[in-house]
Parts: structure tokens; C-alpha cells; sequence
């Protein structure tokens, strides 16, 4: 029982500071669907929007074609996971789930089988007589999802849930929430600010910032194809890194660049007559780059600092002519902190950025 | 112990000079003589103490005065008002103070923020300045010499509604939250969901309010002015007018004794409860 | 938090309608109405009729009521710092874990549980001339008995000490809780800068708690100066009225004399003395902060 959601035109202030601008979104039924965004970007705002917890000053938010944004939060159909979880700490885990049918008068025959069914989907009936202060974090989590699986809502908000776990329980619990997604269906709405989570559960990823979308695509879309600069630098670890271009000069069926530190790159995108150079750059992943034979072509690179991560090895250090640049090397790199290297890069992964931070790819001849 | 030392310096170190603790000891007698005093005499006989009290020293010891206590009429009549003025107000606090409390915290109305304050400047208001004109009033209401009388210009204190406001606000606004979404009613929201989460408040002010209660004199005694009305408080203090002509030193002790245990008993059962109150729970 | 939740309407209101109906009826309309007494000469009938400040010409006109003015100044002056210094005193020393101290800790504390009535009792028997413990001791060591109760000057003085024995309690519980709160390495750092214990309290301890000490003596002054019940019942404000405190002769004005009027215009001269000398004990300790 899962619904489409569409969000459209929303603003919301307060008083005369904007926190969202116009944001307009639609959701499908049954997508996982993540906002993604660093703090204060208007993400859990919007969220919190959706719920019935924050009013909508601009604009309209409807879920399976009907409009919420004027009904109280219990009457639209969604059910919340706080970021806390916000258990109620005097009643046992069985009422905790319980508490929300009692409210709407479902008979208790129905209340428990549904309490049952969620405490066995989510692995704790054996927990149902304890109270929230008697349970670990992690079972806390499960309460909570529980409180919102009973309640069989159109669509599942989550507010940054797996903030508060530690590292291990924190993948383990990623595995288990795309599990009850495939299981159950149903619409999703995860917020977060972690990359991470947003790459491995997402079916298509909201990029926030600044009160406004950046980009919404699927994972690989955001990452290989990042729209705008924020997105580039935002998503992937470690983060792109950036090479001003100086000039342009448009050559048949090419653009040649000549971009600081990396001298005159030609490439086949295809950039707008009125590009924007004053602020332009290319943007560089540094899986897109690799360390050159002594001898060959390439760029020089004075290393500063080696991460060796296992299979791969992390070069940071400067052009020659002082820009920073990450390198990837192998896993089994013997590069070391004080080396110049001589580096490449795939012509082919550059991302090219105007003066107003759009991105432009290199397009697939089709 | 002179040769003991701390390793770590910390506010004990400070006054660990035993001066320090044998001149509170000392203290702590002067504090325990006068109760002591009057245990001891109410367990001699009248007659032996009307010849000199030093006879509190020596045996024989009798438990005659609060035989005679048992038997005096009023003194459990006294005990029963006292009771229900002291449970009446407090529930009546209780309830008043938490709903207000709960409006003040988490809901909004017109004139919320001027109303509190208001309330607020109620704390600074002394009893004398209003106990004139509600003695008129309940002479009017013909409220005096009645429970009512005694119990309801107690609920009119803004400390509890203060005391619950700020314990309101503590609790996780998540949890209102969770509840609306959960379809819950403001009422509801109040009572299954956050006033399960004030307990400890409830226990304190609860507790407070009973002993201020039990303890009060002035109110009681200007509006219970028949005999069988008085409360413990008030009744004690009667039998004191004739301290110097009374039925006896010892009888007399022997109330004393009697009229404190309630308060001694709940002082030792909700010890922390009442420290809590006071201290505003720093205190360990 | 959801709008229809926190969105201001009247119905909200009704969660206050309870206290605040008592609270208008039983507090803000006596007051406003003990004002409006105090304008008035009642007689025993109920009749009323106004006559502006003549109240309040006769009251401070009334030398028992100055005499009662200065008898609660004397007793304040007196037993705040008292109050204020010995509650000090024993937070420093009874500010350990050991069992001794919380059980001396909770014995001084358990004084302020009883109700007035019985307190005064205690220490009548405490000073009952010729049978009374004080009496007792005395005539031991061999020294000429007062009779405390009755005698000028002493009566004021032993009710001071039967206060000062209730009250106790609360002042050394609050400071107990604001020394608590001084973090512990403000002493290590002393020690280290090889400060002796007399500095660290006078130059750590005392600065730290100085709001403490300021609400103590403020809410000490405000308490003390509403001094009854011992007086009444222990001396019964005398002898010749030395020990009567103002709270005494509003009641006895109020409530023996039934001049109701001239009762209300006492207590709203006491209402206004408590709040000056809160202000002003307030303004002078922030004062000397700054200075």
C-alpha cells in the first residue's frame, strides 16, 4: 500500500528567512528515495513537511493524488523514524507499536496481529513485554520501524536514522533496511547527510543545498554525472579534485582547454557558446587518474601525504605549478610522502564546470 | 589522619580538618538537645515532673502521657483534617499545575507568554498581602471552618506551576511528535503519553505541597475556628496556650512527640524526594 | 512541531482555566481587594467606607507598630547572617561522602519538616523558666538564670534561636548543591599553583558561589521578615511588646481588633519593606561585583 508523492512549488520561511525555494519533487510509489544534503540544506525540513510537523507557507504536497499539506500529521497516511527514535519510555515495546492503532480505534485483535507480524518481520518478539530502557540502540531502531510498519502507511519518512549507531551497526543496519524495503514495497523517504547511505539504499538520490534541489538522479547518475559543482565536490570520497581553466578555444569538433597545472587538455564535450569562463574548472576523480611510467607523458606531482587503504593507494600532493591533486595508485603502490610522480588521467572522466558551477559530461555517441 | 594523604585534591580536602567536622558534631547536639529533651519528658509521669524536671534523669519511665493521648478526644480528629487538607491540596496542586504546566510548555494560545509572567510575579506575592481579604472572602463564601476552606488557597501557588512547566519542557519534543503522528489527541498527548514521564516531578512537588500544607498556621488558624476543624498544626498550638497552668509537662511532650512523628515519618521515607525539592536536585 | 498542534487557539487554553480561575479568585482579586481594604475603615457589620490613607497615617502613627517595625529589622539584621554563615559553615564541613556526614547532613536538614507549632513547643520546654533544660544547665554550671522568655531583650533572642534551629536546613542544602557544582579541577589546579586551604576558600570556593550566597540571604530576608508564629506562641510578642514582629500586629489588628482596614494597610507596608529590601540587597551585592 504504497502511493506516489508529489511535492510542488513548496517554500517554506521563517519569518524572512527562506529555509526552502520552490522546491518541487515527485516521488513514485514504491521508490526508495533519498535527500541528501549537508546540514542546514532544508532536507529534514522538508521531510518534516511531508509528516504534518512543519507547515507549507508556499505551494502543495499530495500523496496518491489526494493533498496533505492541509491535514493534520496523524490523518496522512505516513508513518516517521525519528533521528532518536522517540520511543515512549514508560510503555513496553508492544504498546510503543500499539499506541498509534488504539488512537485511530482499530479493533485489538488486528492491533495484535499486526504487532506480531512487524515484531517477527523485524526479529524482536522476543522483546515486545520490555520497556525502551531496557534495550540497545539497535533494538531501539527496530521499535521504532516497528511503530511505522503497523501502522501500514502510504509512504515511510526517515530522519536520519542511522546517525546515532555505531560504525558495524550501522552497515549491518543499511543491509536490513534495504531488505525490509524489498520486502514490503512501499515508498520510502530517507534523509541524510552520509553519501554513503545515500549511494547503497537510494533508488534516486535528492541533492540539497542551500534551500534548493542540486540534482535528482539515481546513484550512478549523481556520481558519474554530478549536475553542478556542489553534487561533484559533495558526493564520492575521496572528493574531486578541481583545476582552473584559463582559456578556451573552440577547434573543429573539439574544445581545447588549457587548464592550470595540467597544461592543454582537448576533449569531445561539447560546452554552450557563451560558457562562462570566469570561474570555470575541471574536476577530476581521482579513480580517474593514475601514475604514469618515469619517462611517459604526464604531469608532475610532488606527493605530500600516501594513504595506502589496501586495494588502492591515495597520492595527495601539488602540481607543479602549487594546485592540489589526488592521485589513486595501486594497492600496491611503493610511491612515498616526499616522491614526484608523473600522473595521467582518462580524458574521457573529466568533468567540465562553468563560471555558474553547471556541469557538462562527455556525451555517449549514441 | 595525620599521616593519611590525599592524592587527589577535591572539595572534602578542603575542610578535612577534623575541627571542621567535631565543631558540626558539636552543632549537631545543640540541634539534638532540645528533641531529646522533650522525648525524655514525655515519658515521666506529670506529676513526678511538676516537682522538678530534673526527675527526666532517673527512672521510673512510663508511657501514661501517650496513654492519655490515645484517649484524648480531639487529638486523631485533629490528625484526620490534617490529612485531608494536606492530600485535598496536594492532589488539587498536582492536577492544576500539571495541566497548566503542560499548556505553558508545549501548546500555544493568545496571551501565553503575558499569562506566564504573570504567574511568575505570583511567586513574589507574601501571604499577608492577600490573606486579609480572603479571609472576607471565605467569610463571605461561608467557606471557613470547612475542608474546602482550608485546602483551596493553597492551589493557588505558582510554584508548582512553574516547577511542572520547566519539567515539561524538558521532555523531547520528539515525543509529542511521534504521538501526533501517531494520531494522538491533546488530551491523550497529556495524559498517557507525557504525564507518565513527569513522575519525579509529581513525587517532589507532591511531597512539597504535603508538608507545607500539614505545616500551615496562619490560614488555619483565622479560618478554622471550631474546635473539631483545627488541623494538627492548630490544635498543637492550643494546647500550648496553657503551657505554664497545662495538664502536665509530660502530656504535653507527649503531644509534641506524637504531633512531629507524621512529619518525621515522611521526612525519613522521602528524604531525597524533599531535598530534591529544595535544592532543585543538585545535592547528592 | 506540527502546526494544528502548536497553532494558537483558545481550546489550548482550557489546560489553564483550572489554575487560573483559582489562581484570579485566590490570589490576583485579594490582592487587588487587601489594597482596596486598606482604603477603607469596615466596621464589624460589613460596612465600608472609604477614607483614602487614613489607615496608613494611623499605622505609622501607632508606635507599636513602629516598635514591631523595629523589632523584625533587629531580628532580621540578627538572624540572616546567622542563617546565612552557620548554613555555610556546615555545607564546607558535611560536604563529604562519608555516612557520618550524610547522616549529620540529614539531621540538621529534618528540623525544617516540622510545623512551627511544634518547634515553638520544643524550645518552651526548652526554656520554661525554672523546669526548663536551659534552667537546668544554668543552675550546673553554677550561673545566674535568665528568664528568656519573659525578660526584654532575651525574648527576641530566644525566638531568634528557635528560628535559627527550624531554618537551618535550607540554606545549608542550597549551598550544599552549589558547592557540588564547582568542578573538581579548579582545586587540583590550586593545589598545583601550591594555594593553601584558607586561599582556596576565600579566593575559589566563596567567588564561585557567590550567586548562591545572594539568593540564600534575599530569600532568608524575604522569609524572616514574615516572623510569626514563634513569636506569637513563644513570648506572645512581649514582654511590653519586645518581641513582636510586624506579621504579629497585622494579625492582632486584623484579627483580634477586626479593624480590618487598618489591618490590610499594615500588610501592604510589610509587602512593600520586604520588596526594598530585597531590591536593595539584590542591587548592593551586584554592585559590589562590579566594583
Amino acid at each position: 500500500m504504497s502511493a506516489t508523492i508529489d511535492i510542488n512549488n513548496v517554500t517554506k520561511a521563517y519569518g524572512s528567512l527562506t529555509v526552502l525555494d520552490e522546491i518541487s519533487l515527485g516521488i513514485e510509489a514504491g521508490e526508495f528515495i533519498v535527500f541528501l544534503g549537508p546540514s542546514g540544506c532544508g532536507k529534514s525540513t522538508l521531510l518534516r513537511m511531508i509528516a504534518g510537523l512543519e507547515s507549507v507557507d508556499k505551494g502543495t504536497i499530495s500523496i496518491g493524488g489526494d493533498r496533505i499539506d492541509t491535514l493534520p500529521p496523524g490523518k496522512r497516511g505516513v508513518a516517521m523514524v525519528f533521528q532518536t527514535y522517540a520511543l515512549y519510555p514508560h510503555m513496553t515495546v508492544a504498546q510503543n507499536m500499539a499506541f498509534g492503532l488504539e488512537n485511530i480505534k482499530i479493533d485489538k485483535a488486528e492491533i495484535r496481529k499486526r504487532v506480531e507480524a512487524a515484531a517477527e518481520t523485524l526479529e524482536m518478539s522476543h522483546l515486545l513485554d520490555r520497556k525502551p530502557a531496557k534495550l540497545s540502540g539497535g533494538q531501539r531502531q527496530r521499535v521504532a520501524i516497528g511503530r511505522a510498519i503497523v501502522k501500514e502507511p502510504k509512504a515511510f519518512l526517515f530522519d536520519e536514522p542511522l546517525s546515532n549507531l555505531d560504525a558495524a551497526l550501522r552497515s549491518r543496519t543499511r543491509l536490513e533496511l534495504a531488505q525490509l524495503h524489498q520486502r514490503l514495497g512501499s515508498t520510502m523517504i530517507f534523509v541524510t547527510h552520509d553519501q554513503v547511505e545515500a549511494m547503497t539504499l537510494a533508488h534516486r538520490i535528492v541533492v540539497m543545498h542551500d534551500r534548493k534541489i542540486e540534482q535528482i538522479g539515481t546513484p550512478m547518475e549523481i556520481y558519474q554525472r554530478p549536475a553542478t559543482r556542489f553534487v561533484a565536490e559533495f558526493v564520492g570520497s575521496p572528493a574531486m579534485s578541481m583545476l582552473p581553466i584559463k582559456a578556451l578555444e573552440a577547434k573543429a569538433g573539439k574544445t581545447g582547454l588549457d587548464v592550470a597545472g595540467a597544461g592543454m587538455i582537448e576533449t569531445t564535450i561539447k560546452l554552450p557558446a557563451d560558457f562562462k569562463l570566469d570561474g570555470a574548472a575541471i574536476g577530476l576523480r581521482s579513480e580517474d587518474t593514475f601514475v604514469v611510467n618515469p619517462g611517459e607523458d604526464g604531469l608532475g606531482l610532488t606527493v605530500s601525504v600516501v594513504e595506502r587503504l589496501g586495494e588502492r593507494t591515495l597520492l595527495y600532493g601539488k602540481l607543479d605549478n602549487g594546485l592540489d591533486l589526488i592521485v589513486e595508485d595501486s594497492g600496491r603502490s611503493t610511491v612515498r610522502a616526499g616522491d614526484r610522480v608523473l600522473v595521467g588521467f582518462d580524458e574521457k572522466a573529466l568533468h567540465v564546470f562553468d563560471g555558474n558551477d553547471k556541469a557538462y559530461h562527455w556525451q555517449e555517441e549514441a | 589522619m595525620a599521616g593519611k594523604r590525599k592524592d587527589t585534591y577535591s572539595p572534602e580536602w578542603l575542610t578535612a580538618n577534623r575541627w571542621f567536622f567535631w565543631i558540626a558534631a558539636f552543632l549537631a547536639c545543640v540541634m539534638a538537645a532540645p528533641v531529646l529533651w522533650v522525648t525524655a519528658l514525655s515519658f515521666k509521669d506529670n506529676a513526678l515532673l511538676m516537682r522538678g524536671t530534673e526527675a527526666v534523669f532517673s527512672a521510673p519511665y512510663t508511657l501514661k502521657n501517650y496513654f492519655d493521648l490515645l484517649h484524648s478526644s480531639l487529638v486523631f480528629r485533629w490528625v484526620l483534617n490534617s490529612m485531608v487538607v494536606a492530600i485535598g491540596q496536594t492532589a488539587g496542586v498536582l492536577i492544576l499545575a500539571s495541566l497548566a504546566g503542560y499548556a505553558f510548555a508545549r501548546l500555544e494560545f493568545p496571551f501565553r507568554k503575558t499569562i506566564f509572567v504573570i504567574v511568575l510575579f505570583g511567586l513574589a506575592v507574601p501571604e499577608q498581602a492577600v490573606i486579609i481579604a480572603r479571609h472576607q472572602m471565605f467569610s463571605w463564601l461561608q467557606l471557613h471552618n470547612t475542608y474546602w476552606g482550608l485546602m483551596l488557597p493553597g492551589m493557588s501557588s505558582a510554584f508548582g506551576v512553574f516547577l511542572m512547566t520547566q519539567f515539561f519542557r524538558a521532555i523531547p519534543r520528539e515525543i509529542d511528535e511521534a504521538a501526533l503522528l501517531d494520531n494522538t489527541p491533546r488530551f491523550r498527548i497529556f495524559w498517557k503519553v507525557l504525564m507518565p514521564l513527569t513522575m519525579p516531578a509529581q513525587a517532589t512537588l507532591g511531597i512539597f505541597t504535603f508538608l507545607l500544607a500539614w505545616n500551615d498556621y496562619w490560614w488555619p488558624l483565622i479560618s478554622a475556628t471550631k474546635k473539631d476543624m483545627y488541623t494538627l498544626t492548630i490544635g498543637i498550638a492550643s494546647s500550648q496556650r496553657n503551657f505554664a497552668q497545662s495538664e502536665g509537662l509530660g502530656f504535653l511532650a507527649a503531644q509534641a512527640v506524637f504531633a512531629a512523628l507524621p512529619a518525621v515519618i515522611v521526612y525519613i521515607f522521602f528524604q531525597r524526594h524533599i531535598v530534591t525539592a529544595v535544592s532543585g536536585g543538585a545535592v547528592k | 512541531m506540527a502546526e494544528s498542534y502548536r497553532r494558537s487557539s483558545w481550546s489550548n487554553a482550557l489546560f489553564i482555566l483550572p489554575y487560573m480561575s483559582v489562581f484570579i479568585t485566590l490570589l490576583v482579586f485579594p490582592l487587588f481587594w487587601g489594597m482596596w481594604l486598606s482604603l477603607n475603615k469596615t466596621d464589624l457589620f460589613g460596612g465600608a467606607k472609604f477614607i483614602g490613607i487614613k489607615n496608613y497615617i494611623r499605622v505609622f502613627n501607632d508606635p507599636v507598630f513602629a516598635q514591631a517595625v523595629w523589632n523584625t529589622v533587629v531580628f532580621v539584621l540578627v538572624s540572616v547572617p546567622t542563617l546565612v554563615a552557620l548554613g555555610l559553615f556546615l555545607a564546607l564541613a558535611l560536604n563529604k561522602t562519608t555516612k557520618g556526614s550524610s547522616f549529620l547532613r540529614g539531621l540538621f536538614f529534618s528540623s525544617s519538616v516540622l510545623s512551627v507549632t511544634i518547634v515553638t513547643l520544643i524550645w518552651r520546654f526548652v526554656f520554661v523558666p525554672g523546669d526548663g533544660l536551659l534552667y537546668l544547665i544554668f543552675t550546673k554550671m553554677g550561673w545566674e538564670t535568665i528568664n528568656f522568655l519573659s525578660t526584654e531583650g532575651w525574648s527576641l533572642f530566644a525566638v531568634g534561636v528557635a528560628t535559627v534551629w527550624w531554618c537551618l536546613g535550607l540554606p545549608m542544602m542550597l549551598f550544599l548543591a552549589s558547592l557540588q557544582q564547582i568542578p573538581g579541577d579548579l582545586y587540583e589546579a590550586a593545589a598545583l599553583d601550591n594555594a593553601s586551604r584558607w586561599r582556596i576558600l576565600t579566593r575559589i570556593t566563596l567567588p564561585s558561589i557567590k550567586s548562591t550566597i545572594l539568593l540564600v540571604t534575599v530569600v532568608q530576608i524575604v522569609f524572616q521578615f514574615q516572623l510569626f508564629g514563634q513569636a506569637q506562641l513563644m513570648t506572645n510578642g512581649g514582654p511590653s511588646g519586645t518581641s513582636r514582629p510586624i506579621v504579629m500586629y497585622i494579625y492582632e489588628t486584623g484579627f483580634i481588633r477586626w479593624d480590618v482596614g487598618m489591618g490590610a494597610a499594615a500588610s501592604e507596608v510589610l509587602f512593600l519593606i520586604i520588596l526594598v529590601a530585597a531590591m536593595v540587597q539584590y542591587w548592593v551585592t551586584s554592585n559590589k561585583e562590579e566594583a
